[in-house]
């Protein structure tokens, strides 16, 4: 009798944990966790606050267009984009991408995680880290900053937003 | 008078086949397999909490020494709280739980868990001031500073405090020290170390923010446990209570430690209790409402009379026996499986040294006992410890069961019998030579119950044949 419930304990713990890791190994590969946490404040903020496009280069219209108009034109243009508004439970996230030569040059925090002390902090150690692997890996598909779930979910969000506007292939 | 106990050793016995009959087979076939359910939904319940923790992409953050800490940390939390939600429930007293494992078994394995519970919960803490630490390369003051001054981080910190404070005074050194009543005050503030450690979870903790599946399931079983304490220790003790009216009749001292209390309602014949079972009395007098008492019945309750016995270990039950006639007794219950439902064998062996005759008494009173099929030995330091002796002797003589009495000091040597008849050679196999086909139910104090323990246990009886009745709240 004891055997039959050490053995069914060990089975239903080591299948929940398997499904567990292979969700979340499912849920970590692409830029998807930061769908539940910030994808209504992006669209929220999107609208209320019409993304700005002061470009060096001449296309930088197409970026009112939204969502849409970007899926007709998958060409990139060059130019700043600025993304939405991620709200986080810390504070508000913003970021601005420059687009240059068809690469993405630049990524400059606007707004950062700012509603405790130690949010702040998390933040400005975060951001540098994370706009480097974005210059490296050229997308916004990257590893989160550990410590830093809230920042890194905010500023990829705003980012893609702000890569969308400029046609970026996604 | 009763026979002397024999000391031969029966010759060894070979395990014979239950022969029980079909309804008793099955029922404990049932029990078994609800009883080993309930082993896994344990575990399992763990394991979902770290199951959901790695599905939302927690491992994500597992790429520093920092961020590796912290995901530790938060695993500890998560699990350390799902255990403490199953010891509330173990300690709610829910009578499918009671039906299954037994209460006192629920609440061996709520004391089993508690350290386990305390080191997960303190391991959080310090995982993550330390994770965080290295994440934010702070020195661990300014990092715990900084903890402090997050929302709803004082109330957490009240908390583990509180959560330190019950399962210290519950360790068995420390509780020795202390009269019950003190450890029950502290014990009573889990609940408040539950509450405190909660607002924290939902807004400071990631893996449990808005919105997210892990959120919902916490959430659910908060109210599963919560709710699971407000039915089966309020509400139901008070409809029940409500429904028979009981009140003390009269107090009858048999020894001059020992009284019994008369307790007078309606239809008490209808409380459901099996013989051997027990219930929570509740005495409202002035200085006895405020804690219950687990207390076996003593005699099988008639329609507008039942009787309870006690012995006088402390100021609880010294307050208790000294109640005013009148006083309104409520309580929740019946408890216990140290009932004829429990049987797994052809035979039944019972010892009981002390208070512990009680729930014998009423088993033997209420039981489904067959001529000869029972055998049962009281013991008792001196004849004034034999309580009840006179009403079990009567008992067993009316229920066709074999009676004896071993009184007398157990002398320095230890052992569960008196000095002369381990002298005289009587042990467990002489005294029940029958052991073999039969279940041992062992109801008296705690060393003495160890004692008769280690000799069944030598005797080869299996664990699954011995019912224990722990008098040691």
């Amino acid at each position: 009798m004891r055997t039959r419930a050490i053995l069914g304990s060990a089975l239903a713990a080591f299948g929940l944990l398997a499904i567990g890791w292979e969700i979340g190994a499912a849920a970590g590969a692409g830029p998807a966790t930061t769908a539940t946490t910030s994808s209504g404040g992006t669209t929220d903020s999107g609208s209320s606050s019409p993304p700005t496009t002061s470009g060096s280069g001449s296309g930088s219209g197409t970026a009112s267009g939204g969502s849409s108009t970007t899926a007709t034109t998958p060409t990139t243009t060059d130019g700043t984009y600025t993304g939405g508004v991620a709200r986080t439970r810390f504070g508000d996230v913003q970021v601005q991408v420059t687009i240059s030569g068809g690469q993405i040059s630049d990524v400059t925090a606007l707004h950062l995680t700012d509603a405790e002390s130690r949010s702040v902090q998390i933040s400005n150690r975060a951001a540098p880290i994370l706009r480097q692997e974005v210059l490296d890996a050229q997308s916004t598909n990257v590893q989160m900053v550990g410590g830093a779930t809230y920042t890194s979910d905010g500023y990829l969000s705003s980012l893609q937003s702000a890569l969308d506007q400029a046609g970026w292939p996604s | 008078m009763s026979a002397t106990i024999p000391q031969l050793a029966a010759p060894p016995v070979k395990r014979i086949p239950a022969s029980l009959d079909v309804d008793r087979t099955r029922r404990l076939r049932r029990r078994r397999l609800a009883s080993d359910l309930l082993v896994i939904a344990f575990w399992a319940s763990g394991a979902v909490a770290a199951s959901l923790y790695l599905a939302s992409g927690g491992m994500a953050d597992w790429t520093s020494l920092g961020g590796v800490i912290t995901g530790l940390g938060i695993l500890a939390g998560l699990i350390g709280s799902d255990f403490v939600l199953v010891m509330l429930v173990l300690a709610a007293r829910v009578p499918a739980l009671d039906a299954t494992i037994g209460h006192d078994r629920a609440m061996a394995l709520h004391r089993r868990l508690g350290k386990p519970a305390l080191y997960l919960l303190l391991g959080h803490g310090l995982l993550l001031l330390v994770g965080y630490a290295l994440t934010a390369q702070l020195d661990l003051v300014s990092q715990f500073v900084q903890l402090w001054e997050l929302p709803d981080m004082p109330l957490a910190f009240l908390s583990i405090a509180l959560f330190v404070a019950v399962v210290v005074t519950s360790l068995v050194a420390v509780r020795r020290r202390f009269p019950y009543e003190f450890w029950y005050v502290i014990h009573l503030l889990s609940y408040v170390a539950v509450l405190t450690a909660l607002p924290h979870q939902l807004s400071v903790g990631s893996v449990l923010a808005d919105g997210t599946v892990q959120r919902g399931y916490w959430i659910g079983l908060y109210l599963v446990a919560g709710a699971t304490i407000l039915v089966f220790r309020v509400l139901e003790p008070l409809i029940q209570s409500a429904r028979h009216g009981m009140r003390v009749e009269r107090i009858e001292w048999i020894a001059p430690d020992v009284a019994s209390l008369h307790l007078s309602g309606r239809r008490l014949d209808r409380l459901g209790a099996r013989g051997g079972q027990y219930f929570f009395w509740r005495f409202w007098s002035a200085r006895t409402w405020w804690h219950a008492h687990p207390i076996s019945l003593s005699a099988e309750p008639t329609r507008s009379r039942a009787r309870v016995t006690v012995r006088v270990l402390g100021a609880g039950t010294g307050r208790v026996t000294s109640v005013a006639p009148g006083t309104r007794v409520t309580f929740s219950g019946p408890f216990g499986l140290f009932t004829d439902a429990a049987r797994t064998s052809p035979r039944l062996a019972v010892v009981a040294a002390g208070i512990g005759v009680t729930p014998v008494r009423a088993l033997l009173e209420s039981g489904d006992l067959a001529p000869g099929e029972a055998t049962i030995l009281l013991r008792g330091s001196t004849d004034d410890a034999l309580f009840l002796a006179d009403e079990v002797r009567d008992l067993a003589l009316r229920r066709g069961a074999h009676f004896y009495l071993s009184t007398g000091p157990r002398g320095r040597s230890g052992g569960w019998l008196s000095q002369s008849d381990r002298n005289r050679g009587v042990t467990l196999r002489s005294a029940f030579p029958d052991l073999a086909s039969s279940d041992l139910y062992i109801c008296g104090p705690q060393d003495w119950t160890d004692a008769v323990l280690l000799e069944a246990h030598a005797a080869g009886v299996p664990d699954d044949r011995i019912h224990v009745e722990r008098f040691d709240w």
